[in-house]
């Protein structure tokens, strides 16, 4: 553990660490452009100089191993001067337009110009070097050579990250501009990432493009729903609306990066038609609206009645590994404790299986559900039924009568997903009476006795439990749709109704109660499952 | 004078390996093979022999560095990528006497216990390259190279790669990454070469000059070498002279040898009877001497550097009194804008945006105030960039600037 003097200051750094990476840690950030910290140092923008004791000329603190004894001094005006020299030299042909560029307030060079230049262009426009602009790149990204200041971060992410190579410089000089081979379209799974660590307007997304200002966003801190990684995210809303989705660092999960579906996965909550209040079937047949107080009590009458004429036994708890394990936790609860339920499962598709399987050597995993391993954790499997199958032959045996099953879109769809929503349909047929908590609509809501309106993700807080059993917490972003609830309260008002004692406000509070009481996630706290969020004990 | 390197060039039927031989050719290799691989280090550190592509860096120090027992194979690299304006005296070497590149690159394979080396030429010399091809070919024939270098239990091969023509390629990091397939640029230092070089393994870089001096050293011994020349600049320099002089090409001095004798004596003075203005004594890349710094000054390295310049590649360019000094500097200036390889900010930048003011100067569009931007251009690309190529840049800026101020100044508008 290296000693050093950072700006007169003794401070201490990691072994190996450089200078920009200690100083980090110390809270001072040195100006940078190309160094990233999920990406091989490449030294190449020369922004981050600083002033070395001993050493002659200024050295970029990037670069620099930190070595006992160190005197560095990145505030003296040698390096403010090489700094604002060095900004200069990135202005000069820079196009200056950011009242038309997406990147505008959230842009290094506007961010260093503040700090570092406030000085006045001396090249005169037509002296500036033209280089190409609004350049196609694919699905993800479109690129404009001009405002790129040559960090290789892009080039670097796709030859380290992805492997896949697509980018390069071409030319030379002030020449130099990047781009893919005859404009080819950057077509890996990842490339919106580029997006996210472009420091300049250069590459914008897209899907992102001219939808609005940055400044008028809202961020909310969040856990990518998309399948079991968990991969940490910002949620940049308006108004009740997502703009975009980019990656938050979690060195210990995604590092710095997203993968495009997850990057794209909200947008599946506006593709259809949402739940909006709940609903019961009448004895025509047809689904009436209803109030939530009503429909509970109605609910939790009904599955009383089975309970006694069956048994608890008869009644099946159908989770989702995309609920949250608040809202799983307690509606298990309100299963075993008010009606005495001892069925439950939420496999539809092998889920429990593919919550483990790479689909690639990066971030994806097979299995599209953020919470399976939750489900799992929480005891949502039943050996004797095996899946939906089991549960379907159950029901036609009549062993099973009735179901309280909670279904969510997946976010990031696959062929498979029709299927399963088949199997819902096939299992609703078989019973005799069936909730439904969903968050849109689809085809067997029809067929569901009662339909009650959940909010999605984003529009709920609640922790998440991804492959490798780590607990996350992903804030609300947005409100929900009409009169949905989260599922953690939709079972706090059913226990209630039911009679018995429901003080949970938040889904924190659900949260103390499911680690006071439910074995896997004792001994963990709410604080915890912040970044980088905790492993279970048991995995 | 000694003549060293160009003791064969005017022989036309030297470049024969048989003519080569008949004049005492591979005769040093045959010694240095009987000689210890660090005791023939020692004879190189002896001798005195400086870098001859531009640093002047000590030969026998650099190959000291390369750490000798490593699982790692070691890579000698020839520097043939003689890009620096005004200089063309490696491209002699190899095109009138390329056994005795081959032969000195033979020893410093051998002393540094390399098996695998390159020759690096610029793209433009494939014409030079040829030649070079055909004796490697002959030395093949001959057995010296292959399998057993001259018949000793000690396989060498030596392959030429061609570069596609970038200046800085001739940067020895630039050289590596082009020479591995990629892109030429600059790495960052450290680590150096003599450790993680080409393919990640010890390597030294050499200029063809360097390796060129080798046979002789190691003929006459170190000490014999050091002879030569003044206390700190040992030997002799080739000096490829161009410009406004009667007698322009390649010649060999002791080093130490006055400067205006030899533009004088050797290159046959100033042509057309005109008077000596300014001297650019080691490459393009170097800061300009005025007529009167030439006074006394030396061709050796510390002798120009007190003189306020730099002894270079040795790529002399003269320049008489009916040269103008903003145009000479404006051909420079872009010279080094279009040879930037773009990877780091001052260079990329400064060097284009110098460039264009001089153009404009020299077009007469320019402004009193352009020269003071550009001496604070050159301030800030100076010393803050990954490679040289900006200092290259530097250097010939400022001192034009400051020491013609004048005729720059009458070309602009007040």
């Amino acid at each position: 553990m290296p000693k050093f003097t950072l700006n007169g200051q003794e401070v201490e750094a990691k072994a190996g660490q450089t200078i920009i990476q200690a100083a980090g840690d110390h809270g001072i950030e040195i100006p940078h452009y190309c160094y990233h910290p999920d990406l091989p140092i490449d030294g190449n923008c020369r922004m981050c100089l600083v002033d070395v004791e001993k050493m002659p000329k200024l050295t970029p603190a990037c670069t620099t191993i930190v070595n006992e004894g160190m005197v560095v001094r990145s505030d003296n005006p040698r390096v403010k001067e090489a700094v604002r020299g060095v900004l200069e030299f990135l202005l000069i042909n820079h196009p200056v337009d950011c009242p038309v560029c997406d990147q505008a307030g959230e842009c290094r060079l506007q961010d260093y110009y503040m700090v570092y230049g406030l000085h006045t262009s001396e090249i005169p426009l037509g002296m500036k070097v033209r280089k190409r602009k609004v350049i196609d790149l694919g699905p993800m990204v479109v690129l404009d050579q001009e405002r790129c200041v040559l960090c290789s971060r892009c080039i670097r992410f796709f030859d380290n990250v992805t492997g896949t190579g697509e980018m390069q410089f071409f030319g030379r000089g002030d020449h130099v501009a990047i781009g893919t081979f005859e404009d080819r379209p950057l077509d890996n799974p990842y490339s919106g990432n580029v997006v996210d660590i472009c420091p300049v307007g250069a590459l914008t997304s897209r899907d992102f493009r001219f939808k609005c200002r940055v400044w008028f966003l809202h961020a909310t801190n969040s856990i990518c729903a998309g399948c079991s990684t968990g991969c940490a995210t910002r949620i940049d809303h308006r108004d009740g609306a997502i703009f975009r989705m980019i990656a938050r660092r979690n060195p210990e999960v995604n590092r710095s990066w997203l993968c495009d579906e997850g990057r794209l996965s909200f947008h599946e909550l506006t593709r259809s038609e949402r739940v909006i209040q709940p609903s019961i079937k009448g004895s025509d047949g047809v689904q009436t609206p209803i109030t939530w107080e009503d429909a509970l009590q109605s609910v939790d009458q009904r599955l009383k009645q089975i309970r006694d004429a069956n048994g608890g036994s008869s009644i099946l708890g159908f989770g989702s590994p995309s609920a949250t394990n608040e809202g799983l936790f307690l509606f298990k609860r309100y299963l075993t404790e008010q009606l005495g339920a001892t069925q439950f499962e939420f496999r539809i598709d092998s889920e429990d299986k593919k919550v483990l399987d790479e689909e690639d050597q990066i971030l994806r995993h097979f299995d599209k559900h953020p919470n399976s391993m939750g489900a799992i954790k929480l005891g949502l499997i039943s050996d004797d039924l095996d899946g939906i199958d089991g549960a379907i032959r159950a029901a036609r045996d009549g062993r099973i009568k009735a179901a309280v099953i909670i279904y969510f879109n997946p976010l990031v769809r696959r062929p498979s997903d029709d299927e399963a929503e088949g199997r819902i349909i096939e299992l609703i047929d078989e019973l005799k009476y069936s909730v439904v908590l969903a968050a849109h609509k689809a085809d067997w809501h029809a067929s569901a006795d009662v339909v009650l309106p959940v909010a999605a993700w984003s529009e709920e807080e609640g922790t998440y439990t991804n492959f490798e059993g780590r607990v996350q917490f992903a804030a609300k972003a947005i409100e929900s749709a009409g009169d949905a609830l989260p599922i953690w309260e939709v079972f706090a008002m059913l226990i209630h109704a039911s009679g018995a004692e429901s003080r949970w406000m938040s889904a924190e509070n659900v949260f103390a109660t499911m680690t006071e009481q439910s074995q896997p996630y004792s001994r963990i706290t709410f604080e915890q499952t912040q970044l980088p969020g905790v492993v279970l004990a048991s995995c | 004078m000694t003549k060293i390197l160009l003791a064969n060039t005017d022989k036309p039927d030297q470049a024969s390996i048989g003519k080569y031989r008949e004049r005492g050719g591979y005769k040093a290799l045959e010694k240095a093979l009987t000689m210890e691989q660090t005791a023939l280090i020692e004879e190189v550190k002896a001798s005195g022999l400086r870098g001859r592509g531009g640093a002047g860096f000590p030969t026998g120090m650099k190959w000291s560095f390369v750490p000798r027992n490593t699982n790692k194979p070691t890579y000698l690299l020839c520097n043939a990528d003689e890009s620096e304006p005004g200089t063309f005296k490696d491209r002699l070497l190899m095109e009138r006497d390329p056994h005795l590149l081959i032969e000195g690159m033979a020893i410093a394979c051998y002393a540094l216990n390399c098996h695998l080396s390159y020759i690096y030429i610029r793209g433009e010399y494939e014409f030079v390259a040829n030649t070079q091809q055909k004796a490697l070919d002959e030395a093949y024939d001959a057995k010296i190279l292959g399998p057993s270098l001259m018949g000793k239990d000690y396989p060498l091969d030596i392959f030429i790669h061609l570069g596609q023509g970038a200046y800085i390629c001739g940067e020895e990091t630039s050289l590596i990454e082009s020479l591995e397939g990629n892109r030429g640029y600059p790495r960052i230092k450290p680590p150096f070469p003599a450790t993680h070089g080409f393919l990640a393994s010890p390597t030294v870089v050499n200029n063809v000059e360097t390796l060129a001096s080798l046979p002789w050293i190691v003929q006459n011994g170190g000490a014999a070498y050091a002879a030569i020349g003044t206390e700190k600049s040992k030997g002799t320099k080739l000096i490829s002279v161009s410009g406004h002089v009667a007698k322009p090409g390649v010649y060999e001095v002791d080093l130490g040898y006055p400067l205006l004798d030899f533009i004088n004596n050797e290159a046959g003075g100033i042509a057309n009877g005109r008077n000596l203005k300014a001297v650019i004594p080691g490459g393009s890349s170097v800061p300009v001497m005025t007529a009167a710094e030439c006074e006394g000054a030396l061709l050796d390295y510390e002798s120009l550097l007190k003189a306020g310049s730099m002894l270079g590649s040795g790529g002399m360019i003269v320049l008489d009194d009916t040269t103008s000094m903003p145009e000479t500097l404006s051909v420079i200036a872009d010279f080094y804008a279009h040879e930037s390889c773009g990877q780091c900010t001052p260079c990329r930048e400064g060097t284009g945006w110098a460039a264009k003011i001089l153009k404009n100067i020299v077009a007469g569009k320019g402004q009193r105030s352009d020269l003071d931007l550009l001496l604070k251009i050159v301030d800030r690309m100076e010393g803050k960039t990954i490679c040289p190529l900006a200092d290259a840049d530097v250097m010939p800026i400022r001192s034009f600037v400051t020491k013609f101020r004048s005729e720059f100044e009458a070309l602009c508008a007040s």
